[in-house]
């Protein structure tokens, strides 16, 4: 019986389908002018071309994996899922080892630590720029990454988001001096290895990380059983 | 030949590698290697993680210039890098093209899957959700000096406790803005 | 055994999930849903949530970038 509802719906979608467009051509010729775009860029600078390499393949990643750094901070919440929660805290593991990798290899020949802006001062402007922002991407349905990945997707509620998080950057930056003045220089920049040494802080996040990681499946099936 | 050429498209729809690699969704920890593996060699290369939001406020004062505003006097600006940066423009500006390249790489991805149709708008609630969202993702991440791929990703894989805070923050917002977002914007 | 269509059509996430959940709730068991979407992320955790709770799930792709996810409610 529910096979013949299955079968009925699927002829009666079928009936009143449009044939549909084979947009691979395009997609190819999207993929020559990327490359094209690219040879002229190295031509200007090998750093640019490196960053536009790095950036399409990034749009690659996130639109072929469905990457939505929004959704992993969300959906726990909102719909007791967390496949994606579970994905992020992978590539934060998988990440860390390799970006200290690099910097241990720095500072055990005495250069200076690259990506060291990274380790931003701790202060209120900190979380509530990230309560703000957290609030934003829920919104706007989309993060940063999101943002620019869904405007290629053709979105175009993500593209009026994508303007306004121009303005609002903007915003952000006219009001800079005062945050800056009053909380941001005030933090302290603390970067783990200082605090545990290298292994101890690579050890104790990935231990973190391994811990939300067992909480977050967990989490999952007791709200998955709820309901 | 156009009609050859429609023919030898159609054939790779049902490739079984087009249609396992082209077509289908990668596993989301399969993207969150690949992220992984393009954030370590971001760094190698460039000496820097991958940053996305800081390029928003240098977009969003070139377009405040190109309409006759002026960001000189602007504390955030006010570095000599930050000036020589909005004075080279965005073509000279790495960290553009990035951004850019997200947008395109994004596109050609959804076109090869033959799965790309622009999106409208669908409701007032939705201008209203993007116009709020996008000032406060804009607002948010200068004060947090980034935003969920610099402040967060990179952040927490550059173990600075920085991230660990702005990850339980976002956290806080996230929920915040679920409520909001099932009580008003839907 | 009814067939309930959820026009999702422009909706971003996590709308046509959390109305996917809301819906679903309301039908009787046999009964079929028609989730129409056009969101690629949509498209991933909408299938992902039904198959987890038990359901039969079908994706048909109707259009370019535009699929009906058919949720039969087992349970």
């Amino acid at each position: 019986m529910a096979e013949q509802t299955k079968a009925a719906s699927s002829r009666r979608s079928s009936a009143n389908r449009k044939p549909k467009k084979n947009q691979i051509p395009y997609g190819v010729l999207t993929v020559v002018l990327i490359a094209l775009v690219g040879l002229w860029l190295n031509t200007k600078s090998p750093t640019i071309a490196f960053f536009w390499l790095t950036g399409n393949v990034f749009g690659v990643i996130l639109q072929k994996g469905r990457f939505c750094f929004t959704a992993s901070m969300r959906d726990p919440y909102l719909t007791g899922g967390t496949s994606l929660t579970r994905a992020v805290i992978i590539a934060l593991a998988v990440t860390t080892i390799g970006f200290t990798a690099i910097k241990y290899g720095y500072a055990n020949v005495g250069l200076p630590i690259p990506g060291m802006s990274y380790v931003a001062p701790i202060s209120l402007a900190t979380v509530l720029g990230g309560i703000i922002f957290g609030i934003g991407m829920v919104i706007a349905g989309g993060c940063a990454s999101g943002t620019l990945m869904r405007v290629g997707e053709g979105f175009v509620m993500n593209t009026i988001a994508f303007f306004f998080f121009m303005m609002g950057s903007l915003w952000g930056a006219h009001d800079f001096g005062w945050w800056m003045e009053n909380f941001i220089s005030k933090g302290p920049r603390v970067f783990l290895p200082d605090i545990f040494g290298w292994f101890g802080a690579v050890a104790l996040q990935m231990l973190v990380l391994v811990a939300l990681y067992i909480f977050a499946e967990k989490y999952e099936q007791k709200r998955g059983a709820s309901h | 030949m156009a009609d050859d050429k429609k023919k030898f498209f159609d054939r790779v729809k049902s490739n079984e590698y087009y249609v396992r690699w082209g077509k289908n969704a990668f596993p989301y920890v399969t993207a969150a290697l690949l992220l992984s593996l393009f954030q370590i060699v971001t760094l190698a290369v460039t000496g820097n993680p991958w940053g996305v939001s800081g390029t928003f406020a240098y977009w969003g004062a070139w377009i405040f210039k190109a309409v006759g505003g002026s960001v000189d006097k602007w504390y955030y600006f006010a570095s000599t890098g930050a000036q020589a940066t909005l004075e080279k423009g965005i073509l000279n500006h790495p960290e553009s093209w990035r951004n850019i390249g997200i947008i395109t790489g994004a596109l050609a991805a959804t076109l090869i899957a033959s799965g790309f149709k622009i999106k409208k708008i669908k409701s007032k609630k939705q201008v209203v959700a993007a116009v709020i969202g996008g000032l406060m993702m804009g607002y948010g991440a200068r004060l947090a000096l980034g935003c969920n791929i610099g402040a967060f990703y990179s952040g927490i894989s550059s173990l600075a406790l920085s991230g660990w805070v702005f990850a339980v923050s976002l956290f806080i917002g996230a929920i915040i803005g679920s409520k909001l977002l099932v009580k008003y914007f839907m | 055994m009814k067939e309930v269509m959820l026009d999702c059509f422009g909706e971003a996430c996590p709308v046509p999930l959390v109305k996917a959940q809301n819906k679903i709730k309301e039908l009787e068991i046999g009964d079929v849903l028609i989730v129409q979407i056009d969101h690629s992320c949509a498209m991933k955790n909408v299938p992902e949530w039904a198959r987890k709770d038990g359901y039969n799930v079908e994706v048909e792709e109707v259009d370019d970038g535009e699929w009906e996810v058919i949720i039969e409610k087992t349970k």
